[in-house]
């Protein structure tokens, strides 16, 4: 028999979501249980090889991809930093006319070595994650040209979280590559960074210098961290059991079946979908950073209310937050400073402006950005479309924001105005909305179809208990899902104004803290969409 | 310094630049404003600004993008 089988390799891939027993009621306590027991020197190294266990029982085998990206990272960064010692011990040496030439020849060099990490690493990726997509593309167009040629579609095994420990792994080689951190001479530090197992499977994507120390430190478990992380894990598996898997049959069936419904009950089902994405991500994020808090380790946070967004700009500084930056300091402000775009900019500001002469330069990378950021999410033309949607609404924000605050100078519209900025909540929320609808469209072409309906048949005649029957839920789901939405939001509007709400209520005495931990799990146990008539629901975000 | 104020109040006029200290976490400036100032400074200062100090901690105040630049100048 393999060792595999024997070892259960792979077989607890429904332990890519940490709301499944398998994860809370087994792992998880078996490893704080171990962690607290280990002595303080093999602390860490319990959490590499938990950490390892885990993406093993997950991914099986395809281990091997995040042993191979941890051993090449590693390889990649100490060849920087020896190259950068060398560069510096060269600088002091050379005369003062030639310091410039010598730098130079030392930052190309560098420069190669950051090309050989990122061209494996993306290559990697590109051919488990893309070559499909590539390839029926190709095949598509061959067959347009009339080219008897049909290249034959590769078809390979996804390790979990790819997507996101590649980021991650080339946000290190960056940073030491731009001096931000030091090449660590560690490989087991450096892997447990790249393995951590909360943050493998949905991110959110941390830099060295965020967690890498902390995790190596490895702190005892505090009985703080451990009711706060447990209360912040309960609160994230509310939003995903009670509320995103209650709607999921719904999403489900008028996603696959729209052609069945009206435009409104699919702006319906859309809406639906919205809140299951937000609830089923931010929820695995509240899991994730509640899990981590036990381990005394404080994730960033990857969510800070984005539906009281006033733009889509805003918006995307308040969802998935961690993808966000890492584009923004990888991608967009790399380019925008680029030698030719700075020159770019300077000649557009002179010409047209300090407004529009920087969104010159802007627009170029926005749509780098966005390419990037809509294929990162999958291999489908909806994804693109996705991207090039946002990349559209941002572009338009940003050419008609000088037209929209001299309309306001003129009527004397004060924008701090509060049905003013509620306005602007609602508008964002509808072009999110939208947006979502071809996110989630199996196929753009499918995305385009719905949306045409949403706008030439626009009404919820359908729409009564036998259809909601049919789709798998009841009236109830959506009462049970709208009731708990009322205290997210109420919870929402307090952080907002700046009340820390779980830092008011671990002040409290410990009868109501309790109290509010048993409520939770009752709300779980009670309303939660698990068990007959259920279907247990990945993560949506796993699948990236 | 009031060089550098002059081009903050040309790139976005309205903010008190001489006690405003959250530029970037109060979205005073945003990334195109980010931009422009970059180029400025640069033509300016006689400098080149590398995109990983573009971090909220350098551009948050008046006096820390001043910071930058002299250490900028200095390097």
């Amino acid at each position: 028999m393999p060792l595999s089988i024997i070892l259960g390799a792979g077989k607890l891939v429904s332990m890519t979501s940490l709301f499944v027993p398998a994860f809370f009621a087994l792992f998880l306590p078996f490893c704080i249980i171990t962690y607290a027991l280990v002595p303080k020197k093999l602390k860490k190294y319990f959490l590499l090889v938990a950490s390892y266990g885990f993406f093993w029982f997950v991914s099986g085998t395809l281990v091997i991809y995040l042993a191979a990206t941890t051993l090449s990272m590693h390889y990649f960064g100490i060849w920087l930093d020896y190259t950068q010692g060398k560069m510096k011990s060269a600088m002091s040496q050379a005369e003062k006319e030639i310091k410039k030439v010598v730098k130079k020849r030392y930052i190309t060099r560098q420069r190669y070595i950051v090309l050989m990490a990122v061209s494996l690493n993306i290559g990697v990726l590109l051919l488990l994650k893309y070559s499909k997509f590539f390839t029926v593309n190709i095949n598509d167009l061959l067959a347009f040209m009339k080219v008897p040629l049909v290249i034959e579609i590769p078809k390979y095994l996804l390790p979990i979280g790819i997507s996101f420990f590649t980021l991650q792994s080339l946000s290190y080689i960056f940073d030491v590559y731009r001096g931000v951190t030091k090449a660590d001479e560690n490989l087991f530090r450096l892997a447990l960074f790249l393995s951590f197992f909360p943050i493998i499977v949905e991110g959110p994507i941390c830099r060295y210098n965020q967690i890498a120390e902390e995790l190596w430190d490895a702190k005892p478990i505090t009985y703080r961290n451990l009711t706060l992380g447990l209360q912040r894990f309960l609160f994230g598996m509310m939003k995903k059991i009670v509320i995103a898997d209650r709607l999921n049959p719904f999403v489900k069936v008028i996603f696959k079946d729209y052609a069945n419904y009206e435009g409104g009950v699919i702006a319906f089902a859309a809406v639906c979908y919205t809140v299951q994405l937000y609830m089923d991500f931010s929820g695995s994020m509240d899991a994730v950073l509640g899990v981590s808090q036990i381990f005394g380790i404080t994730v960033p946070e990857n969510f800070k209310r984005p539906f009281f967004s006033k733009s889509i700009s805003e918006f995307w500084k308040r969802w998935h937050i961690t993808l966000g930056m890492w584009f923004r300091d990888y991608v967009f402000y790399p380019i925008t400073t680029s030698g030719k775009m700075k020159k770019l900019t300077a000649s557009a500001r002179k010409k047209i402006g300090n407004h529009y002469g920087p969104l010159v330069a802007g627009s170029i990378a926005l749509f780098s950005v966005w390419i990037c950021n809509g294929l990162w999410h999958g291999s489908a033309w909806n994804f693109v479309f996705f991207g090039m949607y946002h990349f559209a609404l941002i572009l338009c924000g940003n050419l008609i924001s000088p037209v929209v605050k001299s309309f306001n100078h003129r009527f004397k519209i004060n924008p701090q105005w509060f049905f003013y900025r509620l306005l602007q909540m609602v508008r964002t929320s509808v072009l999110v909305v939208i947006g979502e609808l071809f996110f989630r469209a199996e196929g753009l072409k499918n995305g385009l179809q719905m949306f045409r309906k949403m706008i030439t048949d626009f009404s919820f005649s359908s729409l009564n208990t036998d259809m909601l029957v049919k789709c798998g839920v009841d009236y109830l789901d959506f009462v049970i899902a709208g009731a708990i939405l009322i205290i997210i939001f109420i919870i929402s509007v307090l952080n907002e104004k700046g009340i820390e709400v779980r830092e008011t209520l671990a002040k409290k005495n410990i009868f109501l803290r309790w109290g509010v931990y048993y409520i939770l799990i009752l709300i779980i146990v009670i309303f939660g969409a698990y068990g007959i008539g259920y279907a247990p629901v990945d993560p949506l975000y796993a699948q990236f | 310094m009031e060089k550098l104020i002059e081009i903050l109040e040309d790139i976005q006029p309205d903010v008190d630049y001489k006690t405003c200290e959250d530029l970037i976490d109060g979205h005073y400036l945003d990334s195109l404003s980010i931009i422009s100032l970059i180029s400025e400074i640069e033509e300016e200062f006689d400098i080149t600004v590398p995109a990983v100090e573009i971090i909220p901690d350098n551009f948050n105040s008046a006096k820390k993008i001043m910071a930058m630049i002299n250490r900028l100048r200095e390097e």
